[in-house]
């Protein structure tokens, strides 16, 4: 526990004044996953603004609440104008508004990338904690973990081998990664791992890895995109034709409690999809 | 020179049918090289069956067509402007068609009816010609280029706005790299989307040689041998529209192409603007499929391509062939 | 024999009348020259009487058919036509640009019936270009490619030729030589050749008849002997000539 506390001070070396100060009563995110642990840790009235992604792309789970608060596009303009009491925002994205804001001395969480189960724990705790709200952090945590052990307790069956592809030349994600984390605890093998990272990734080497279902994602799958008709290819409506499922990206790219949540779905979803069909 | 037309069309044959061959067998899975020879064989990898027929044979057959559309509409082109430098996307119709394109799939109208993208793909090469005819007409071949350039912006900029407003977030990438042109993944279902457009647009072209022989003393002389300019103008718009628009919806913006076919066959069959018409055709479809199976070949992470390909290529003949010009002319 | 009939032709280019009320008439056999002034509607009469212009009022007819009922085709098999300065726009070899004045007469597809190869090789000879067939028409001299448009215009056999200036450029011997040759058509092969000239002398020598033109109205209209006086001459040109001699050795000189 000690240890993680120090953590926690160590990534808020930008705003040691907050370790002290009273909880954070107008939070503001610029960060989609941020975003989601906010409408998790927080009652709305403390949240200032999310990012405008929240409003489409984010956690289904969330997405009224998310309609209902403010969105900002990660602009400095929108942060001052807010005159929010914490700023959280991503390591990789909203660069020149982060430098602007600590400049100006608003105060300023970065939130770092979570790429497993432990990853996860660290990031809620760091949240939580600097929006105060440090107990409802190990609550949440507590559910996830209970999840977790669920799903290892009731593994079934041989995994079956998924690939997350929305169309050639999008990414997918292999090991060492939040959505590989959530395909193994689903009982599934990711076996996208071997063509992680590829841009060269053909429908060609699709169907060399046999995979026997597809996971596409849900932002992909819900507007109409040329990534979309790549996925229609006509070999892989007659190959997957009901081994096709949609999954949000948003929840699986981010460090949030409810990952495990998204993993006893994905089984049942996996499960309905190996009942229904004889799988090649 | 010396080579007889009979064994000039042996000759294009032959090499047609090499490059089909080596399509068939290259691409990101490696397959042994007699799987061409035991695909009907009752033992053969089904994985191998699935990517020759469904994946690398109508790519293959895409880029011939493809191909065929961008060399013959080059050829026309360049004998209605007696222009050498004349290829399909200075007529504003490729940024047309990309327009078009753009617009079916952006807006979803391409998921409840496939025939959009073609269909709109089309309007919008229609448009851009129509309007670049029109911009351009009768001030000769100078005007006519300007026009073109002055369409070609109009409609990227129509590009633009479309990526705008797309509903989907990653729209603007995604279309940026559809407008350097790729056959990757396509099926057997856009062949049978664009061919009848695309083909019905090479058979249009493909009757203006002895007109494009007549234009080639001037649009006076032309007309006192009886040749309709504006029924020919009218033809070549047609055409291009049809072949070059059916092209570009299926396979991007692909440049050069219709620049190079006309001017690599002219050794062989001489510059009258008839006698270039089919071999540039045949020239084309053989370029575009070196150029496809080259961006499966090069050793490159990323897939590269053909557009990017045709232009990188394409560029160094261009420049010598500027050069060339420039010393021919007074 | 053709005949070649223009009744109160009147156009207006971009509102500015080119051609006003001009009757003209002309037969097989006949070499007509055309003078007069720049701008005097020489060139739009041409056209206008190759049937590639349509007059806003008045008519053309060949052999008493009005040119507008002709099917363009029909009306090139007839009648050859040369602009100002023909030129070729790629280098096609002189044979070749000598087979395009068979356009009217070919099928859409396929080559040449081997009739037309001996009308191709009749042509060349005429015009003295059997030693240039193969040479690209855009590397020849201006002599050279005159024959070469001229060899184009005949190989189709026309009954009338109209030529838009067919000497300019022309170096004396070539001139000369183009009208020599011009006069002959109309005069052993009964064509009707219609020629716009600006050279006097020249056209005071070789044509049969000359049609005057300034402002758009015909001034004048006959042969050339009794036709070309220096009161014609100052009424055309605002310039004082001299004419003199007469027949092969006629001169027009200026004072």
């Amino acid at each position: 526990m000690h240890s993680l506390w120090s953590l926690f001070c160590a990534g808020l070396l930008l705003v040691p004044q907050l370790c002290a100060a009273a909880a954070p009563q107008r939070v503001m995110s610029l960060n989609l996953c941020a975003d989601q642990l906010l409408l998790a840790l927080l009652p709305e009235q403390r949240i200032a603004s999310l990012s405008w992604l929240s409003q489409t792309e984010g956690d289904p789970y969330w997405l009224t609440t998310a309609q209902r608060l403010p969105a900002n596009h990660g602009t400095a303009e929108e942060v001052l104008a807010m005159h929010p009491d914490l700023v959280i925002a991503g390591a990789y994205t909203t660069g020149a508004t982060r430098r602007l804001l600590a400049r100006a001395g608003t105060p300023l969480l970065v939130l770092p990338p979570a790429q497993d189960w432990a990853g996860i724990r660290v990031v809620t705790r760091q949240v939580a904690a600097a929006v105060g709200e440090s107990a409802r952090g190990e609550q949440l945590l507590a559910q996830m973990d209970e999840t977790l052990l669920q799903l290892q307790q009731h593994a079934s069956g041989s995994p079956l081998r998924v690939i997350a592809w929305s169309g050639s030349g999008t990414d997918v994600p292999g090991r060492d990664t939040l959505f590989d984390a959530i395909l193994t605890a689903a009982g599934a093998v990711n076996v996208g791992a071997a063509v992680a990272g590829r841009a060269d990734f053909d429908l060609e080497r699709l169907l060399q890895l046999r995979p026997q279902v597809l996971l596409r994602g849900a932002a992909y799958a819900a507007t109409p995109s040329l990534r979309g008709e790549a996925v229609n290819h006509r070999v892989i409506r007659k190959l997957y034709a009901g081994a096709q499922l949609t999954y949000p990206e948003a929840v699986y790219g981010c460090g949030v409690p409810r990952a495990a949540q998204m993993a006893l779905q994905l089984r049942q979803q996996l499960s309905a999809v190996r009942s229904l069909r004889s799988l090649p | 020179m010396s080579v007889s037309p009979r064994k000039r069309v042996v000759l294009a044959i032959a090499v047609l049918l090499a490059l089909v061959m080596v399509s068939l067998l290259v691409g990101r899975v490696a397959l042994p090289s007699n799987t061409l020879f035991t695909l009907w064989r009752s033992d053969a990898d089904p994985l191998a069956v699935l990517i020759i027929t469904e994946l690398r044979l109508p790519r293959t057959v895409l880029a011939l067509l493809v191909g065929a559309a961008l060399g013959l509409s080059g050829a026309v082109l360049q004998g209605l402007t007696r222009n050498p430098l004349a290829e399909p996307g200075l007529l504003g119709v490729s940024s047309g068609a990309a327009l078009g394109a753009v617009i079916a799939i952006h807006t979803g109208l391409s998921l409840v009816w496939p025939l959009a993208t073609p269909l709109l793909g089309l309007a919008g090469a229609f448009g851009a010609a129509l309007l670049t005819l029109t911009l351009g007409r009768g001030e000769g071949v100078l005007v006519l280029i300007l026009a073109g350039a002055a369409v070609s912006g109009v409609m990227f900029a129509g590009t633009a706005l479309a990526l705008n407003l797309a509903p989907n977030p990653y729209a603007a990438y995604e279309i940026s790299m559809w407008l350097m042109g790729s056959l990757a993944d396509r099926s057997w279902d856009h062949v049978l989307l664009v061919a009848p457009f695309l083909v019905a647009g090479l058979l249009v072209l493909g009757g203006t040689g002895r007109a494009l022989d007549a234009l080639s003393l001037g649009e006076q002389q032309a007309t006192s041998l009886g040749i309709n300019l504006r029924s020919l103008r009218l033809q070549v718009l047609l055409g291009t529209a049809l072949a070059v628009g059916a092209a570009t919806a299926v396979a991007g913006a692909i440049g050069f192409i219709g620049l190079l076919a006309p001017h690599w066959v002219r050794p062989w069959v001489g510059h009258e603007p008839r006698r270039v018409l089919w071999p540039a055709t045949v020239a084309g479809a053989a370029l575009l499929l070196a150029a496809d199976i080259g961006t499966r070949l090069l050793p490159f992470a990323q897939e590269l391509k053909l557009g990017v390909l045709t232009v990188l290529v394409g560029t160094p003949f261009f420049v010598s062939l500027l050069l060339r010009l420039r010393r021919s002319a007074p | 024999m053709s005949l070649l009939q223009a009744q109160d032709v009147c156009l207006s280019l971009s509102a500015r009348p080119v051609l006003q009320a001009v009757s003209v008439s002309a037969q097989g056999g006949e070499f007509i020259a055309v003078i007069g002034p720049n701008g005097a509607g020489k060139s739009t009469l041409l056209t206008v009487l190759a049937g590639l212009l349509a007059p806003d009022s008045g008519t053309v007819h060949l052999d008493a058919k009005p040119l507008a009922a002709y099917a363009p085709r029909d009306l090139a098999r007839q009648r050859a036509y040369l602009p100002q300065n023909p030129r070729c726009d790629w280098p096609l070899p002189v044979e070749r640009v000598v087979a395009l004045g068979l356009t009217p007469g070919l099928p859409a597809f396929g080559g040449f019936p081997p009739a037309d190869q001996l009308r191709i090789d009749a042509a060349l000879q005429a015009c003295d270009l059997q030693s240039r067939r193969q040479q690209p028409a855009t590397t020849l001299s201006g002599g050279e490619l005159a024959r070469t448009m001229l060899a184009r215009a005949l190989v189709g056999d026309p009954a009338v030729l109209i030529v838009d200036e067919p000497i300019a450029g022309l170096d004396p011997r070539h001139a000369l030589e183009a009208m020599r040759r011009l006069a002959r058509l109309a005069r052993d092969e009964q064509r009707l050749v219609i020629a716009a000239v600006h050279d006097l002398t020249l056209a005071m020598r070789y044509a049969t008849r000359l049609w005057a033109l300034r402002d758009g109205r015909l001034l004048a209209d006959g042969p050339p002997a009794t036709t070309l006086t220096a009161e014609l001459l100052r009424e055309l040109f605002d310039v004082a000539a001299c004419v003199s001699g007469e027949g092969g050795s006629a001169y027009v000189d200026y004072v």
